[in-house]
């Protein structure tokens, strides 16, 4: 190859990767609700948008040479060894490095990745298979020395590594990955089997455990590789990386290798869009006895229910155990401590905003939703008699009461063990207070119920290949996450959050129920 | 019993796929809807479902010089790829069917009959719909359809993925329930159309068109339809 044609293939090669990354850009822009209807319908022909794409794209494509690598170092390598804080900072700097550095080698060859591009590039558009590879390759390979010197420089420094070596360590990790790959491919031309960083067997598998062992494992007992070790390693690694070269280049079999490891890859990518399905099926209990002497719309709820059990009440099932386990072991505690004071008492009864997170995060409605679809609405939607008005609204009441039933049950014993300890500390003064903490557990786990039965039939997200199409049912799942995380940190008396949670509680449900019954006939369908 | 589509128009982000459409079906016909992929059946079908909102246009019935309205019970749809609520056994979807639509099914008949009625052995009837095959998914939708009686019945290319025997059990089935009601029948594939279908109608440039049915075997016939399809501005 000479000159121009490495300069003509990298353009190409170049412009393809950035085109779908614009297409990508355009199309995250259209899911935005509101954006999308300012965006005109022949999106990807509008010039200016297009621009508009391209230097984001450009800007990523240089930002992430650097982030990458920062976070690397910011995490793996200097936040990990921050833990290692009796040995030499320099010493830990460099075994850590130089340890998940060999790791590197084999798990990111950049050689014998099998991604997309390769793909579209080699398969679909059949380019010269080793100039693409090997373009992609040595570009890859400069960003790799361009993002990692600015990195091995500064924490380099900071840990008290020589100038010398920080300066060479890029270098080195190139070279050496180079003559991983290069005995790689002389392995495929000895033996026929193609590398494929993404599908390594089980013995190099056990090889990486190892080393992650040696890496982390090593300097908790106080050992790390000697610094001279370390650094005569990293030399060595130059010398072998220039003969690695050579094999790299003049392999003539890059096609093989690539059409091996991508017809891999997209068999991978079938099975992971069969997973979500298979997943779905497997919550299905395969029990012949389950019956139901119901009718209609009960006799299916009946046999929904009871067929899903094992994710619906044994997941809450578990929950009231574990939760009355940890009551047991309050009340215990208080009963002992016979001194807990007014004030601690104070104390917990401000928190109580807190169980608005601890009331999210233990509800099933999600998981709820999502089976109701997968396994049962995603087909009866396409049935016209499920969608009549009457139908539609039947059933919700019927699973509204389902998915209430399901959560309250560790709801109640959450509530209930609460109320008894605050009963406890607070004593018989304090009755009505106890009362209102009850109250409001089970009214905010009535709330989630409501909320994700309520978003899912006005929003109805998804799609026949049971995909979240809805960009405002992120939004909403979103800010219900973050108003109950901000929860966490507001205080209030027991006394007036109780009354603002039943009253909200009650709110809600009246508003949902209005909505859902207006407008879920029209809201309730399947995404096209 | 005649089915009126009246003035239907829909468009796309501003691509008009069907353009003030007025066609007449009637009563006891299988009707062959061709058009080339991306032509607009399927949008055709979900206009009719009340899948999509249509731009403009209205659906009636008329019977005994009396028009009205299609409402959702008038109008049954089978989709090319079958859609079962995979928890329930054959079974007990058909009594969760019936239990539902009890007020509108005249002279029902016990599960075994029906399943009978469209070859699902005994075997399978009390099997979880996940562990189905394709072909008997299938054969599941058309029970339901036939079951509920729907004066017009919508198949979306119904027989494409099916084996040969499946596919031609269908096809008696479906002429043998023709009487009384609308079938139409969305295809691609020409000979299944002169086969199966009375009627042939093409859809093309987002409108809809009779061809003439003067000889089953007709080469004249097949180049005809050929040729419209073809026509400049549908490439």
């Amino acid at each position: 190859m000479n000159k121009e044609e490495i300069s003509r293939t990298f353009r190409i090669s170049y412009s393809l990767k950035n085109t779908y990354r614009v297409n990508t850009i355009l199309y995250s822009l259209k899911q935005i609700p509101l954006i999308k209807k300012l965006l005109p319908a022949k999106i990807y022909g509008v010039k200016e948008l297009k621009i508009f794409a391209n230097i984001l794209s450009a800007m990523w494509e240089v930002a992430s040479v650097f982030i990458w690598k920062l976070l690397y170092f910011v995490t793996l390598v200097c936040g990990v060894g921050a833990i290692y804080s009796r040995l030499p900072s320099d010493e830990v700097f460099l075994h850590v490095f130089l340890m998940l550095t060999i790791i590197g080698f084999i798990l990111n060859t950049h050689l014998f990745n099998p991604t997309r591009d390769k793909y579209y590039a080699i398969i679909l558009l059949r380019m010269d298979a080793k100039g693409y590879t090997l373009t992609d390759y040595f570009y890859r390979l400069l960003k790799d020395i361009i993002g990692f010197l600015p990195m091995t420089l500064i924490f380099g420094l900071l840990n008290k590594v020589p100038l010398w070596i920080c300066f060479i360590i890029p270098f080195s990790v190139v070279a050496g990955k180079i003559f991983y790959s290069a005995i790689s491919l002389v392995n495929y031309e000895k033996r026929g089997k193609a590398y494929n960083e993404n599908k390594l067997s089980i013995p190099v598998w056990i090889a990486v455990l190892l080393l992650l062992v040696i890496t982390y494992g090593m300097p908790a007992i106080g050992y790390v590789i000697p610094e001279k070790a370390v650094i005569t390693l990293l030399i060595a690694f130059i010398p072998l990386g220039l003969l690695g070269i050579r094999k790299i280049i003049t392999f003539g079999e890059y096609r093989q290798v690539n059409q091996e490891i991508l017809a891999q890859m997209l068999l991978q990518l079938d099975s992971a869009k069969n997973i979500n399905k298979k997943s779905a099926e497997k919550m299905i209990s395969k029990d012949r006895k389950i019956s139901s002497a119901k009718k209609g719309f009960e006799y299916l709820n009946e046999l929904f229910m009871k067929r899903h059990r094992k994710i619906l009440w044994q997941s809450t099932r578990i929950q009231a155990i574990v939760i009355l386990i940890l009551v047991i072991i309050a009340v215990i505690f208080v009963k002992i401590s016979s001194g807990i004071s007014e004030e601690t008492y104070g104390l917990m009864i401000q928190n109580m905003p807190y169980f608005v997170f601890i009331m999210y995060a233990i509800n099933r409605g999600m998981g709820f939703t999502k089976a109701l679809f997968m396994n049962c609405d995603h087909s009866l939607l396409t049935y016209s008699f499920f969608k009549q008005p009457n139908c539609i609204l039947r059933l919700f009441a019927i699973r509204l009461r389902e998915i209430i039933k399901v959560n309250l049950l560790p709801a109640t014993v959450l509530g209930g063990g609460l109320s008894v300890i605050f009963y406890m500390i607070g004593g018989s003064g304090k009755l009505f207070e106890c009362i209102l903490v009850f109250l409001s557990v089970i009214s905010l786990s009535v709330f989630f119920s409501v909320h994700y039965l309520t978003i899912y039939y006005l929003l109805q997200p998804y799609n026949p290949s049971t995909e979240v199409k809805s960009g405002t049912y992120f939004i909403i799942q979103f800010i219900t996450y973050v108003v109950s995380f901000i929860m966490i940190y507001i205080k209030l008396p027991v006394f007036i959050f109780g009354i603002l949670c039943v009253a909200f509680c009650v709110i809600y449900c009246v508003v949902a129920c209005i909505l859902v019954y207006r407008f879920a006939p029209k809201t309730f369908r399947l995404r096209n | 019993m005649k089915f009126t589509v009246e003035h239907l128009s829909k468009s796309y982000d501003g691509k008009q796929v069907l353009k003030d459409i007025n066609f007449s079906f009637e009563e006891g016909k299988i009707y062959g809807l061709l058009g080339r992929n991306g032509a607009g059946k399927t949008t055709f079908f979900n206009c009719i479902n009340r899948d999509i909102r249509a731009d403009s246009g209205r659906f009636r019935i008329e019977e005994n010089g009396v028009k009205r309205e299609v409402s959702a019970k008038d109008v049954g749809y089978v989709l090319s790829t079958p859609t079962v609520p995979e928890f329930l056994t054959g079974r007990e979807f058909l009594k969760f069917f019936i239990d539902i639509n009890e007020k509108f099914v005249q002279d029902i008949r016990t599960p075994d009959e029906y399943f009978d009625f469209v070859s699902i052995d005994i075997e399978d009837r009390d099997k979880l719909l996940k562990d189905y095959s394709h072909g008997m998914k299938n054969k599941m939708q058309m029970l339901l359809n036939i079951i509920a009686k729907p004066n017009i019945l919508l198949l979306d290319e119904p027989l494409t993925s099916l084996d040969v025997v499946v596919s031609e059990e269908m096809k008696q089935l479906l002429r043998s329930i023709k009487s009384g009601r609308i079938t139409i029948f969305s295809t691609h594939i020409l000979d299944l159309a002169i086969d199966l279908c009375d009627e042939i109608v093409l859809l093309s440039h987002g409108e809809l068109e009779s061809v003439e049915k003067t000889s089953t075997d007709d080469k004249a016939f097949r180049e005809k339809i050929i040729e419209a399809l073809t026509e400049e501005g549908n490439e």
